[in-house]
């Protein structure tokens, strides 16, 4: 296994109080393999993200548990210069916004040669060369002359794709790719969304991706994660997701979702609001918006339950379902109330 | 929340065949250009972003007009527009019956109050220093409104409306959620009864399950009150829902406009036919193949518009005229009435999939048949 997030927790000092923002997360990644982490604003999915790339502002925040297994080692216990030379070379990350991710006052070309400079010991015009090299890789044109531009005098798209190269110019094994469509137009990110994943079938790297739109994980993800409160709710193959939900909070997401082959008259709306983390209610922490809420949801906690077929050994294996919800059986079978 | 909205009536709005409706908004010709000023020592007028340029649009009363189409296709400029917040550079806005294109603050003022807007962003449309009550309360008192029981009393009315609760009138916008302070500008648009709500990507700042809370607030309002609405928005999806007619714009033009169901399933204008397609939608078993149309590039610089049809330089089906002639936006023959399209070589009318798809960027072109066989072998493998 590429890599394995087991009962992760991270917490932030506010001032309202200890904010548990991930609360005993655990996946997987394997090789080649694409988990999408789909949650709503606040739910952990990127705390989780910067967690595993150690990126994460400390303080507030502060990991107070569960370990971060890749290809074996346990990332939370290496010493900060040895995660630094796994950053970037082994495990690279995508962000959403790229032109605040870009460095305005350099070029593309000295950003993207900078890692060969830094990981590689190259020299500066190798770097440039191999920078060139890269662009022309996700297909900018005429990368020779581009090189030489600054961020800005690139259109958003083409900004996402230097993104891109950069995360790949050290052929990670790992990249996980935070919400890198959202701010792109519908007919750019369809283009920049399959040469990601036209990339990482090349090159055989574990993709996680960070999104909240639910159609853009069909088209790309193997598996799926969702969350919901700083823990998963929800884990299955994708297609075995969209068919059969198995958690009222996947199914309310799912049925809330105007679909253009739908001729909807009033769209189902999950009740409420999210929790705010500082005060996650007890037992379910979806409890106060579930239409299938009984008296065993707001005291016990539900485990992740291993979800019938597969079952628990299924789970194990990364193959099978997982579903924190008390009755998942019940909204599997599409028998809860709504 | 949601357990305040009760399902719609039956519509009166859809139930009116469009032609018997009454025209509320017209507009003609409208043209918006921002002038580019530059040089030295003396800074002149050195060219134009052509935001908006010669756009038809008709809204009826009681319909719900979507307007789509990526950033910079001037759909928002022309909510600002139709609102009278911007003064066009050409063009006419007729609102019912009277021409308000270059209409006094004064000559305005009576139609002010009918014509309303909704903001995208719930943060930075509600002012942070003063209670929702007063935030409510203020298009009343601009306009001198004295309602029924008082100001105050329909304040609270509205809040109710919207699915707030009454009491917390007296609570700053910090204090509520982001869908929350959405629901509070849906009430301060309804403050003054309008007749014409203009609602500038009114959920895309929101989470997925908050969004569709807001949405059907907004029809439960458009069916109720019978309110028309210019729904700008870029998600497909929620304006299919919400539409009754759709306007689909590129690059600062209409390019097709017509009932949704004819823009959804017979789209005529490859523009059209291309949004559509690049929409990722969620996986639906036993689904019909859907076809894929992978445009090149970005859109252009609105600065320097391509000549005649502005998307030739992104179409597969672009030739010779397309660079000289501009399309003119009419209904080409086997659409129905309503239904416009502004394309010299309109898409026959089906979204049935292709035999192949159309992938026009050549990046991925060369990688789909550099890995088409290592794909195929993966998913062989997986089955």
């Amino acid at each position: 296994m590429l890599l394995e997030v087991r009962d992760l927790r991270v917490e932030f000092t506010t001032r309202e109080g200890v904010a548990k923002a991930v609360n005993g997360v655990s996946y997987e990644v394997a090789e080649g393999e694409t988990l999408a982490v789909l949650g709503e604003s606040g739910s952990g999915k990127s705390v989780t993200a910067q967690a595993i790339m150690g990126i994460l502002d400390v303080p507030p925040g502060r990991i107070t548990g569960g370990e971060i297994l890749f290809q074996g080692r346990d990332l939370l216990r290496l010493k900060e210069e040895e995660r630094r030379g796994i950053r970037g070379a082994e495990m690279a990350m995508i962000f959403q916004d790229a032109l605040s991710s870009l460095n305005p006052v350099l070029t593309v070309g000295d950003q993207l040669g900078e890692m060969f400079v830094v990981h590689r010991g190259m020299s500066k015009k190798d770097a440039r060369a191999r920078a060139v090299e890269l662009m022309d890789r996700v297909r900018i044109p005429a990368a020779a002359q581009r090189v030489r531009d600054y961020p800005h005098q690139f259109s958003g798209g083409m900004r996402q794709r230097i993104m891109i190269a950069m995360a790949l110019a050290l052929r990670p094994a790992l990249i996980i790719a935070d919400e890198p469509t959202t701010a792109l137009d519908v007919t750019v990110q369809a283009q920049v969304m399959d040469l990601l994943a036209e990339l990482q079938r090349e090159y055989r790297m574990g993709l996680i991706l960070i999104t909240h739109d639910l159609g853009v994980v069909a088209d790309v993800a193997d598996r799926i994660a969702v969350m919901y409160a700083g823990r998963i709710v929800e884990t299955a193959p994708v297609h075995d997701l969209y068919k059969a939900p198995a958690h009222p909070y996947t199914r309310g997401l799912l049925d809330s979702i105007p679909r253009l082959d739908h001729k909807g008259r009033e769209l189902y709306a999950i009740k409420g609001l999210p929790p705010s983390l500082t005060a996650v209610p007890p037992g379910c922490p979806f409890h106060p918006r579930c239409p299938m809420a009984q008296d065993v949801c707001r005291t016990d906690v539900p485990p992740l339950y291993a979800v019938e077929p597969g079952g628990a050994a299924g789970l194990a294996t990364g193959e099978g379902r997982g579903s924190a919800c008390h009755f998942w059986r019940d909204c599997l079978e599409g028998t809860g109330s709504r | 929340m949601s357990d305040n909205l009760t399902a719609p009536e039956q519509k009166h709005a859809e139930a009116t065949p469009a032609a018997e409706r009454r025209t509320l908004l017209e507009v003609k010709g409208l043209t918006m250009h921002f002038p580019i000023y530059g040089g030295f020592p003396f800074k002149r007028k050195v060219g134009a972003v052509q935001a908006v340029d010669n756009v038809d649009l008709t809204v009826a009363e009681g319909e719900a007009l979507g307007v789509v189409g990526e950033s910079g296709c001037g759909k928002s400029t022309t909510g600002r527009l139709i609102t009278r917040l911007m003064e066009p550079t050409a063009g006419t806005i007729t609102y019912r019956g009277q021409d308000i294109t270059h209409a006094s603050r004064r000559q305005l003022s009576p139609i002010r109050s009918e014509i309303q807007m909704i903001f995208q962003d719930p943060y930075s449309s509600l002012n942070p220093r003063q209670t929702v009550g007063t935030i409510i309360k203020s298009p009343m008192e601009v306009n001198g409104i004295e309602p029924a029981g008082g100001r105050t009393k329909r304040v609270k009315e509205l809040l109710e409306l919207v699915g707030l609760n009454p009491e917390h009138y007296n609570r700053f916008p910090h204090e509520f959620s982001g869908g929350q302070r959405q629901r509070i500008g849906v009430a301060r648009a309804l403050a003054l009864n309008p007749k014409l709500i203009v609602a500038d990507e009114p959920v895309s700042a929101l989470d997925v399950s908050i969004q569709a809370q807001v949405v059907n607030l907004l029809k439960k309002v458009q069916d109720e009150l019978g309110i028309a609405f210019v729904f700008i928005a870029h998600d497909l999806a929620i304006v299919r829902h919400f539409s009754q007619r759709v306007a689909v714009m590129y690059l600062g033009k209409v390019v097709e406009v017509g009932d949704r169901d004819d823009i959804y399933n017979r789209p005529r204008h490859p523009y059209t036919h291309a949004l559509l397609s690049a929409v990722p939608e969620v996986e639906i078993e036993d689904a019909e193949p859907r076809e894929r149309i992978r445009l090149y590039g970005d859109v252009p610089s609105p600065v320097n518009p391509p000549s005649g049809c502005r998307f030739r330089t992104r179409c597969w089906k672009a030739q010779d005229k397309c660079a000289t002639e501009e399309p003119p936006l009419v209904q080409i023959s086997g659409n129905r009435d309503g239904h416009l399209t502004a394309c010299h070589f309109p898409e026959e009318p089906t979204t049935q999939a292709r035999g192949e798809d159309v992938v026009l960027d050549p990046a991925l072109q060369a990688l789909e048949a550099e890995h088409a066989e290592s794909a195929e072998s993966a998913v062989s493998d997986k089955d």
